[in-house]
C-alpha cells in the first residue's frame, strides 16, 4: 500500500507544471549566478575562484533556504490538496493505513522536492561548463578557474540542501496535515522566517556566534561560523567537513524534522470533521414569532457624490477590518514587533558597546521590517483584489450602484488604514524601547516625519503597483509571481545599464538622518521623486480602474469594452492630469539631476578613469614644485550649500633641475567651478584636459631650482538643484566638513583615480596595479603619507560662515569678528604643518578645559553632551602619556569637532580632530566594568596621530600605516591599559582578533606582513593591536616606548626623505633582547599563526593550600603566505601558561601566569599552586594569533 | 416599464455561443425563464444585470439602455446570482447594512428599519446575529433574496434560486417571491417547471441560447392539451419505442418506464391520453430543439 501511495504521489506530481517551473527557476538562478554578471548569489571575488568549493557551497546553501517558498508549496500541499479538492471523504473512507498514507505522501513529495532542488548543482555545473561561451559578459571569462570536481557540488547539496529540505519539508508537511488549510502553511512559513531573523539578530554578537551556529536550522550561520577565518587559499580547496558543530547542528535539526513527522502521525486523524480544540457553545437560534408579513418600508435611495464618499468610507473600513482579522497578518505584525524589540537589545554596537536609543536609531531598526512590509503589501493587495471572487460574492457586489473606481479605491484605502495603524503601533513599540532604556527624548516629530513619509510612500507605491499587476493579469498567483519578478528586475536594473533613479520604481530617499543636519538637503529630491512615482502610480491606478473586472467578463478585450464605458469626463481629467504631473516631474528631475548636475553611469565613470590613466599616466613622475605656503579665504554659505575659496599657494622647486610645466589637477566634483588660476609670473595653459579638469601650465621662465612661484586661485562650490543620489554630504546646512584634497587644486597626476580592481583592470587590458610603492622606492621615500604635493607648509586661513555657525580650521584663532551678519574666523598655524587641513562649520556648543598649557575644546551639537567628559579625559590622559613617554605635544591647543554621521570616523588634523556624530557622541557606556569605552579609546587614538603622522610624517610606501595607524593603536592601547581593568582590555583584544581573522578571510589581493601593510585596515588596525600588545608583554612597555621615543626624536618635523617601517623596526630590534629577536620576525616580517590547545588538565590536592596541576598542551606554529596557505614551522617560543582560581568576588582570576619555552608540539607541565585551581591552559590571555582561541584553556579535573 | 430585449447574441471566447438572437419583451410581474442547465439563462440574466457584455443586440429598460447606462440600471436592480457565497465571518445584519449603504440608502434610521424588515420578511430575524458561514443552503438563499430587495428595486433578477433547496425551503422561498410588488419586473430563471407554473404570469423557454417559446404558461399548456399520450412499458421495449415514436419524456414509475409522446391523435390503443401540464410543454420544446440540432 505504501508503495502504491508513494508511486501515486510521484505520478501525480509528474503532471504538475508547477514542479517543472520550480526546477526551472532554481536551475536558471544557479546557472545565471554563475554564467551572467546580473544574478549574483554569494561572492567569489579577488583571490577566491568562482568555482571554489567554498563559493559553490555558499550558493548551494543560499539557494536551499532562500527559496523556502518552494518547499512550503510542495510539501504543504501533499495533504492539504485532499481537503482543498474535497477528496477527504472519499479517501479516508478507504481501508488505507494512516501510516502508509502519511509516509507515502511525505516520501513521494520529498523525493519530488529533492529532484526540484537538484536544479542547484545541475545549474551550477552547467553554468561553469558553458558559461565561458555565453555571448555576454561573464566575470570569470578571462580568469583561470579550478578543474571540475563533482564532490564540490554534491557534498554541500547533501549536507545542506537535502537536510534542510527534510527539516523544512517535515515542518511544512506537519502544518499542512494538521492545519488542513493552505493558509496555515503560509503562516507557519512566515512565522518561521521571522523567528529566524529574530534569533539571527539576537545572536549577532561575537560572543554568541557559536550558539547561533549551533541553532541555525538552515546551517547557514554554522557554515559562516566554521569558515569565518578561512583564508582565500583554504576557500579554494576545502569543504566543510561533517564534524564538530556542523555535525551537531545537522543532528539537532534532523531530530526536529523526525519529531515533526512523529507529531504529524499522532496528531493526524482520518475523521473528516474534527473535534475542535475549543468547545464552542452551540449557538442557539432563538425561535421568535415569525413576522414574515411585515411590509418592507420605503427607504430613500440617494446616489450622489456624498453617497460615493460614504460607500468609499464604508468599504474601506470593511476591508480594513477583514485584513486585521486575518491570522497571518496578525502573526506578521506581532512577530515583526518582536523582531524590533530583540534588535533593540544590540543596537548600533561597536566593540559590543551600545548607543543611546535615539529616535533615528530606532527608526533604522525598522529597516528590518521592510521585508514584512513588502510581504504585507503584495500579499494583501492580492487578497483584497480577489476577496469577493474568493468567496463568490463578486456578482452581488458588482451589480451594486457604485462607480467602478470605488471598489478598487476602497481596497487601497483599506490597506492604507492598515499601514497607518501598523506604523502607529511601531511608534508605540519604538517609544517603549526608548523608555525601557531610560531614554526619554522621544522626538515624535521625527517618528512621524520619517514613518509617515518614506515608509508610507514605499508601502503606498508598492500597494498600487501590486493592485495594478493583479488587475491586469487577473490571476492571483501569477500576480504574486509577477510582483516578485518585478522586484528582481528592479534589483538588477543597474546591471542592465538603467542606473538612473528615474528607472527605479519608488526610488527617492530621505537619506541618513543626523541630529545635526536633520534630513538636510534630501527633502527636495525625495519629494520630487516621490511625486513622480505617485503620479505614475496614479496613472497605473487609472488603468487598473479601466480594466478592473466587474461582472463575469475576464477576457481583456471584453474588459476593455466594459472599461470604455467608464471613460467619463472626470476620469479623463484625472488621468491626464496625473499623466501630466508624471511627465512634468520626470522632466524636472531629469533637468536637475542630468542637465544642471551631472549624472555619470558607473560604466562611464570607469571609462573615464581608464582614459585618465591612459592619457595622463605619462605625467605621473613629472617633477613638480612643492607647496610651502598656503593662505586662503574660504566663505561658506551653508544654507545655499556653497562656498568660495580664494587665495594662494607658494610653490617651491625643491629639485635640482628647473621646472617649466606646472600640472594642476582640480577637483572633478561637478559643483566645483574654477574661477581662475594665476601665477605671479607669466604662464599659459599648454595642455588642457577639460574632462579631467587637468591643466598643464607652462611658465614663460622656468622655475629655477630653489626658486618659488605664487599660484593664486579661486574656486567656487556651487550647489544647483538636486542630484540623483544623495548628493555630497560635505557642504551642508549644518555640519559642513571637508578637507583640502576634496575641493582645492592639487599638483600633478593623481594615481588614486586609477581603477583599483584587478578584475576590472584585466577586462580593460590594463596592467595589474600595485596598491602602494615598494618600501625602498626612492620616489616613495621622497614623499610623505600625505602625498607629493608638499612636505611641510605654512598655513593661514580665514573662514566666514553664516551668523549662527562656528567655522574651524587647523591653527590658532587670530581674530574673530562679525560682518554683514556673518561670522569671520582667522586661523594661523605658527609652525610648519602637513599639507592636510579641514574646513568645518556648524551650529556648535563648546566645552572647554585645559591640560597644562594646552587649551582643550570640544565643539559639539547641543544635546550630545553624553560623552564629553570621556573625550576630555581621553585627551588629557593621552596627552599625558604621550608627552611623558614619546615627546612633548607640539601645539598649545587641541580641538574635537563633531560632524554629521554621514561618515563614521574620526580624523586627526593638526591640532584639530573632526569626530563623527555616529561613533562616540551617542555611545552608551553603561557598565565601565564590562563595556569597552571606545569613545575614550578613539579619542586617545586620534590624539596619538598628533605624534604619529603629524610630528613624524612617514614615507608614502608599503608599510606606512604601521607607522601612523599601528603606532597610534599601540599608544591608545597603553592609555587604555592604564585606565581600565585587564578584563576590558582582554575583551577588546578578542574583538580585534576576530576582526583580524575575518578581515584576512576577505583579502582580495594578498595579505601582507605588518611591515609591508598596504592600506589593509584589518592589518594596520586589528593585527597591529594584537602584535604591539604582545610585543610590550614580551619586551616590556618601557622598552617599546623607548624605541618609539628614539624613532620620534630622529625623524620629528623632517622633510623628505621620510622614514619607513624599517626605521621603526630597527629601533624595536635595539630594545629587544637577543633571546626574543625571533618574535620580531614572527610579528612584523611574516604572517605567523599559532594553534595552541589544552588537551588535558588535571590537579591533585597535596595538602592544605597545596595543589599540583598537570597540564597537557599542544602548540603549533604556522607560517602563512599571502593567499593564506599555511605550513607548520618548528616552534621555539616563550608562551604563557596560566592557571585560574576564584577570587573573593567569585570571579576567575589568574593565580599563575608564566612564560614557558616551548619547543615541541606536545608538552606536559606540572605546576604547584597555593589556591584551589579552576581552569588552566596555554596562552590564556590570547596574546598570540590563534584561529581557535577558545580551546586554549580547559576546566581542571581533580585526579 | 418594460424590458425589451432585441436580437441579443453572445459568443464566449471559447467558441460557445451562449445567446443566439434572443428577442424578448418582459412586462412587470413575474417572468419565468425556463431551460435546462447550460441553456443560456444565466448568460441572459447577467447581461441584463450589467455584468456581461453582448456581442450584438440591445436591451432597453424603459428609457434606459441597459448595455450602456449600467449605472442607471444598477440603481434599480436587485440581483441574486445563481451560485453565490458570503463572507463567512460576518453576520447577516452587518452585511445587509453594509450592502444597503452601498446601494445608496444613506439615512441610518431608514436603513435600520429596512434591514430589520428584510430580515423579518426572509425569516432570518432569529439568526441575524449568526455568522453567515453557519447558514444552511436555504437560509443563505433567503439572505440572497433579502439583499436583492434592498432599495425597492424595479428590476429583480433571480437566477435559479430554488436549486438545491428542500421542498419546504423552496415553498417558503417561492412565497416570498410571489409577494413582490406587482409594479416590479421579476425575472426568475429555473430548470424546475413547477417554479414557473406556480408563480409566473409570463414565461420563455430557452435552450442552447435560443428562445424556443414565449408566452403565458396557461396558453402554453393549452397548445399541447389533448396531444399528450403516455404509456408504461417494459424496460426492454424502450429502445424500440424510442425508434418509432417522438418520445418527449420518459420517467420511471415504480421501476418501470413511462413514456410520454406528443401526437395529434392516439398513436395506438395502448397509449392513454393525459392531462397536459407545463412540463410537457417544456419537454416538447426542448426535445424539438435538440432534434433540430442533431439533424442539422
Amino acid at each position: 500500500m505504501l508503495k502504491e501511495i508513494f508511486l501515486f504521489e510521484l505520478s501525480y506530481r509528474k503532471n504538475r507544471a508547477a514542479n517543472y517551473i520550480y526546477f526551472g527557476i532554481i536551475f536558471l538562478l544557479c546557472f545565471f549566478a554563475v554564467a551572467s554578471p546580473i544574478v549574483s548569489i554569494g561572492g567569489a571575488q579577488g583571490q577566491i575562484k568562482p568555482n571554489s568549493p567554498f563559493a559553490i557551497a555558499q550558493i548551494t546553501l543560499t539557494m536551499s533556504f532562500a527559496l523556502m517558498m518552494i518547499s512550503s508549496a510542495v510539501m504543504g500541499v501533499a495533504i492539504v490538496r485532499d481537503f482543498d479538492h474535497n477528496m477527504e471523504a472519499l479517501l479516508f473512507s478507504t481501508p488505507m493505513k494512516k501510516m502508509h498514507y502519511l509516509l507515502g505522501r511525505f516520501g513521494g513529495s520529498f523525493l519530488v522536492l529533492i529532484l526540484i532542488y537538484s536544479g542547484i548543482f545541475l545549474g551550477l555545473m552547467a553554468g561553469f561548463a558553458i558559461g565561458k561561451y555565453m555571448p555576454w559578459e561573464v566575470d570569470w571569462k578571462t580568469k583561470e578557474i579550478l578543474a571540475f570536481n563533482a564532490w564540490s557540488y554534491i557534498q554541500p547539496f547533501l549536507y545542506y540542501t537535502v537536510s534542510n529540505l527534510f527539516i523544512m519539508g517535515a515542518l511544512f508537511f506537519m502544518a499542512g496535515a494538521l492545519g488542513r488549510k493552505a493558509i496555515v502553511i503560509y503562516t507557519q512559513g512566515i512565522i518561521l522566517l521571522i523567528l529566524y531573523s529574530i534569533a539571527d539578530s539576537f545572536l549577532a554578537n561575537v560572543e554568541w556566534k557559536e550558539t547561533a551556529a549551533m541553532l541555525d536550522p538552515f546551517a547557514s550561520q554554522t557554515f559562516e561560523y566554521t569558515t569565518r577565518y578561512w583564508t582565500p587559499a583554504e576557500k579554494n580547496t576545502q569543504l566543510v567537513p561533517l564534524e564538530g558543530i556542523m555535525l551537531y547542528n545537522r543532528l539537532i535539526w534532523m531530530a526536529v524534522g523526525i519529531g515533526a513527522l512523529i507529531v504529524t502521525y499522532y496528531g493526524f486523524s482520518f475523521n473528516v470533521v474534527r473535534n475542535s480544540l475549543i468547545k464552542r457553545k452551540p449557538s442557539t437560534v432563538k425561535e421568535q414569532a415569525k413576522k414574515t408579513d411585515v411590509v418592507i418600508p420605503i427607504a430613500r435611495q440617494v446616489i450622489n457624490t456624498g453617497t460615493y464618499l460614504k460607500q468609499l468610507v464604508n468599504l474601506s473600513v470593511f476591508y480594513f477590518k477583514t485584513v486585521i482579522k486575518e491570522i497571518p497578518f496578525l502573526a506578521i505584525l506581532i512577530t515583526g514587533m518582536l523582531l524590533l524589540i530583540v534588535n533593540a537589545f544590540n543596537m548600533n554596537q561597536l566593540y559590543g558597546t551600545s548607543s543611546y536609543p535615539t529616535t533615528y536609531s530606532i527608526l533604522e531598526l525598522l529597516d528590518g521590517f521592510t521585508l514584512f512590509f513588502i510581504i504585507i503589501a503584495i500579499f494583501y493587495s492580492g487578497e483584497l483584489i480577489w476577496k469577493e471572487r474568493a468567496v463568490n460574492f463578486n456578482l452581488i457586489m458588482d451589480a451594486l450602484p457604485m462607480p467602478s473606481f470605488i471598489a478598487l479605491l476602497a481596497k487601497f484605502m483599506g490597506l492604507l488604514l492598515i499601514y497607518i495603524v501598523m506604523l502607529f503601533l511601531l511608534i508605540v513599540v519604538g517609544i517603549t524601547i526608548q523608555a525601557s532604556y531610560g531614554y526619554f527624548k522621544f522626538e515624535l516629530p521625527i517618528y512621524f516625519s520619517s514613518l509617515y513619509t518614506t515608509t508610507i510612500t514605499f508601502l503606498i507605491l508598492y500597494t498600487l503597483l501590486a493592485i495594478f499587476i493583479q488587475v491586469l493579469v487577473n490571476n492571483k498567483f501569477l500576480g504574486f509571481a509577477l510582483c516578485i519578478v518585478f522586484f528582481i528586475v528592479r534589483g538588477v536594473m543597474g546591471e542592465l545599464g538603467l542606473e538612473h533613479n528615474l528607472w527605479r520604481f519608488a526610488s527617492g530617499s530621505l537619506g541618513t538622518f543626523s541630529d545635526m543636519n536633520v534630513y538636510g538637503h534630501y527633502i527636495p529630491s525625495f519629494s520630487w521623486f516621490k511625486l513622480y512615482w505617485f503620479a505614475l502610480a496614479m496613472v497605473m491606478f487609472a488603468v487598473a480602474v479601466l480594466f478592473s473586472v466587474r461582472g463575469s467578463e475576464a477576457v481583456l478585450k471584453m474588459r476593455w469594452k466594459t472599461g470604455k464605458l467608464r471613460l467619463n469626463r472626470s476620469f479623463l481629467i484625472f488621468t491626464f492630469s496625473v499623466l501630466a504631473v508624471f511627465l512634468f516631474s520626470g522632466f524636472y528631475i531629469y533637468y536637475n539631476t542630468s542637465v544642471i548636475n551631472k549624472f555619470v553611469k558607473s560604466d562611464d565613470q570607469e571609462d573615464l578613469q581608464e582614459e585618465y590613466e591612459r592619457k595622463l599616466k605619462k605625467y605621473e613622475f613629472e617633477a613638480q614644485p612643492r607647496i610651502v605656503d598656503t593662505k586662503l579665504k574660504v566663505a561658506i554659505y551653508p544654507s545655499a550649500r556653497d562656498f568660495v575659496a580664494e587665495g594662494y599657494y607658494w610653490l617651491k622647486n625643491k629639485t635640482d633641475q628647473p621646472i617649466k610645466d606646472i600640472h594642476i589637477q582640480h577637483s572633478i566634483e561637478n559643483q566645483l567651478i574654477i574661477n581662475y588660476v594665476k601665477f605671479n609670473r607669466e604662464a599659459k595653459v599648454k595642455e588642457n584636459f577639460e574632462n579631467f579638469k587637468y591643466y598643464v601650465y607652462e611658465l614663460a621662465d622656468p622655475l629655477a631650482a630653489g626658486d618659488s612661484v605664487q599660484m593664486n586661485f579661486k574656486v567656487t562650490f556651487d550647489t544647483r538643484g538636486f542630484e540623483q543620489g544623495g548628493s555630497n554630504t560635505n557642504v551642508i546646512f549644518n555640519g559642513t566638513f571637508f578637507n583640502n584634497t576634496s575641493f582645492f587644486p592639487t599638483l600633478g597626476y593623481n594615481s588614486g583615480v586609477e581603477l583599483g580592481d584587478d578584475d576590472e583592470r584585466k577586462k580593460r587590458k590594463l596592467d595589474k596595479k600595485e596598491r602602494m610603492m615598494e618600501r625602498n622606492d626612492p620616489r616613495g621615500l621622497a614623499q610623505s603619507l600625505f602625498g607629493d604635493d608638499a612636505d611641510h607648509i605654512r598655513f593661514e586661513m580665514e573662514i566666514s560662515t553664516e551668523g549662527d555657525q562656528i567655522a574651524i580650521a587647523p591653527g590658532y584663532l587670530q581674530k574673530e569678528w562679525k560682518e554683514n551678519g556673518r561670522n569671520y574666523f582667522s586661523y594661523k598655524m605658527d609652525a610648519p604643518m602637513c599639507n592636510f587641513y579641514s574646513v568645518v562649520s556648524a551650529r556648535y556648543a563648546v566645552k572647554k578645559d585645559k591640560w597644562n598649557d594646552v587649551n582643550l575644546e570640544i565643539y559639539y551639537h547641543p544635546g550630545h553632551e553624553y560623552n564629553l567628559d570621556k573625550m576630555m579625559d581621553g585627551m588629557k590622559d593621552a596627552l599625558g602619556y604621550y608627552t611623558k613617554n614619546f615627546a612633548p605635544y607640539q601645539y598649545r591647543q587641541l580641538r574635537i569637532m563633531e560632524f554629521p554621521r554621514y561618515a563614521s570616523f574620526a580624523q586627526s588634523f593638526a591640532n584639530t580632530i573632526p569626530f563623527s556624530e555616529g561613533i562616540g557622541f551617542i555611545a552608551k557606556i553603561d557598565d565601565p566594568e564590562k563595556d569597552i569605552d571606545y569613545v575614550y579609546y578613539v579619542t586617545a587614538h586620534e590624539v596619538a596621530h598628533q605624534w604619529w603622522g603629524h610630528q613624524v610624517m612617514e614615507a608614502g610606501v608599503k608599510g606606512n600605516a604601521m607607522l601612523s595607524e599601528s603606532m597610534s593603536q599601540y599608544s591608545a592601547l597603553m592609555v587604555l591599559k592604564h585606565k581600565f581593568t585587564p578584563e576590558i582590555l582582554e575583551r577588546y583584544l578578542k574583538y580585534e582578533l576576530d576582526r583580524y581573522l575575518s578581515g584576512r578571510a576577505f583579502e582580495r589581493k594578498k595579505e601582507q606582513p605588518l611591515e609591508f601593510v598596504e592600506g589593509q585596515n584589518y592589518i594596520h588596525y586589528q593585527k597591529a593591536s594584537l602584535i604591539f600588545f604582545a610585543l610590550q608583554d614580551y619586551i616590556g612597555e618601557d622598552s617599546v616606548n623607548a624605541a618609539f621615543r628614539r624613532y620620534n626624536s630622529q625623524w620629528k618635523f623632517k622633510d623628505a626623505p621620510y622614514p619607513t617601517s624599517a626605521d621603526l623596526l630597527k629601533e624595536i630590534k635595539k630594545v629587544t633582547p637577543d633571546s626574543l629577536q625571533s618574535i620580531i620576525h614572527d610579528m612584523f616580517e611574516t604572517i605567523t599563526l599559532f594553534e595552541n590547545k589544552t588537551i588535558e588538565a588535571t590537579y591533585q590536592e597535596k595538602g592544605k593550600d597545596q595543589f599540583e596541576v598537570t597540564l597537557k598542551v599542544s602548540a603549533e606554529k604556522m607560517r602563512a603566505d599571502s593567499t593564506g596557505l599555511e605550513s607548520v614551522i618548528p616552534i621555539n617560543d616563550w608562551i604563557d601558561v596560566g592557571i585560574y582560581g576564584k577570587n573573593i568576588a567569585g570571579k576567575d582570576s589568574l593565580i599563575y601566569l608564566k612564560k614557558h619555552k616551548i619547543t615541541q608540539k606536545e608538552n606536559t607541565f606540572t605546576i604547584a599552586v597555593k589556591a584551589k585551581p579552576r581552569k588552566a591552559g596555554i596562552d590564556p590571555l590570547h596574546k598570540l594569533i590563534d584561529r581557535h582561541s577558545d580551546d586554549n584553556t580547559k576546566g581542571l579535573v581533580k585526579k | 416599464m418594460q424590458l425589451i430585449i432585441q436580437n441579443l447574441s453572445k459568443t464566449y471566447s471559447n467558441g460557445v455561443q451562449a445567446l443566439k438572437d434572443v428577442t424578448l419583451t418582459i412586462n412587470q410581474g413575474m417572468f419565468g425563464l425556463l431551460g435546462p442547465n447550460g441553456a443560456g439563462k444565466s448568460s441572459l440574466m447577467r447581461t441584463i444585470a450589467t455584468l456581461q457584455e453582448a456581442d450584438s443586440g440591445s436591451v432597453q429598460l424603459g428609457d434606459i439602455n441597459v448595455l450602456k447606462q449600467k449605472e442607471e440600471v444598477r440603481k434599480i436592480l436587485g440581483y441574486l446570482p445563481q451560485e453565490f457565497g458570503v463572507y463567512p465571518k460576518i453576520d447577516a445584519v452587518t452585511l445587509l447594512d453594509h450592502l444597503a449603504v452601498l446601494k445608496g440608502i444613506v439615512n441610518k434610521k431608514e436603513r435600520k428599519a429596512l434591514v430589520e424588515a428584510l430580515l423579518h420578511k426572509t425569516n432570518l430575524w432569529a439568526a441575524r446575529e449568526k455568522n453567515l458561514g453557519g447558514y444552511s443552503g436555504g437560509m443563505k438563499q433567503r439572505f440572497g433574496i433579502a439583499q436583492a430587495l434592498i432599495a425597492n428595486p424595479k428590476l429583480i433578477i433571480v437566477d435559479e434560486p430554488t436549486a438545491g433547496l428542500d421542498p419546504a425551503e423552496r415553498n417558503r422561498f417561492l412565497n416570498l417571491l410571489s409577494e413582490l410588488g406587482e409594479n416590479t419586473i421579476v425575472i426568475l430563471s429555473t430548470h424546475i417547471v413547477e417554479d414557473v407554473k406556480e408563480l409566473c404570469t409570463d414565461m420563455a423557454i430557452i435552450n442552447k441560447g435560443q428562445v424556443l417559446y414565449k408566452g403565458n404558461p396557461l396558453d402554453a399548456i393549452a397548445e399541447v392539451q389533448g396531444k399528450v399520450w403516455s404509456k408504461r412499458i417494459a424496460k426492454a421495449e424502450l429502445e424500440e419505442y424510442r425508434k418509432n415514436f417522438n418520445i418527449i419524456s420518459e420517467r420511471l414509475i415504480a421501476g418501470r418506464p413511462e413514456i410520454t409522446i406528443l401526437s395529434e391523435g392516439q398513436p395506438d390503443s395502448s397509449f392513454q391520453q393525459r392531462q397536459a401540464d407545463l412540463e410537457d410543454v417544456y419537454f416538447s420544446h426542448i426535445f424539438n430543439s435538440s432534434k433540430e440540432t442533431t439533424l442539422a
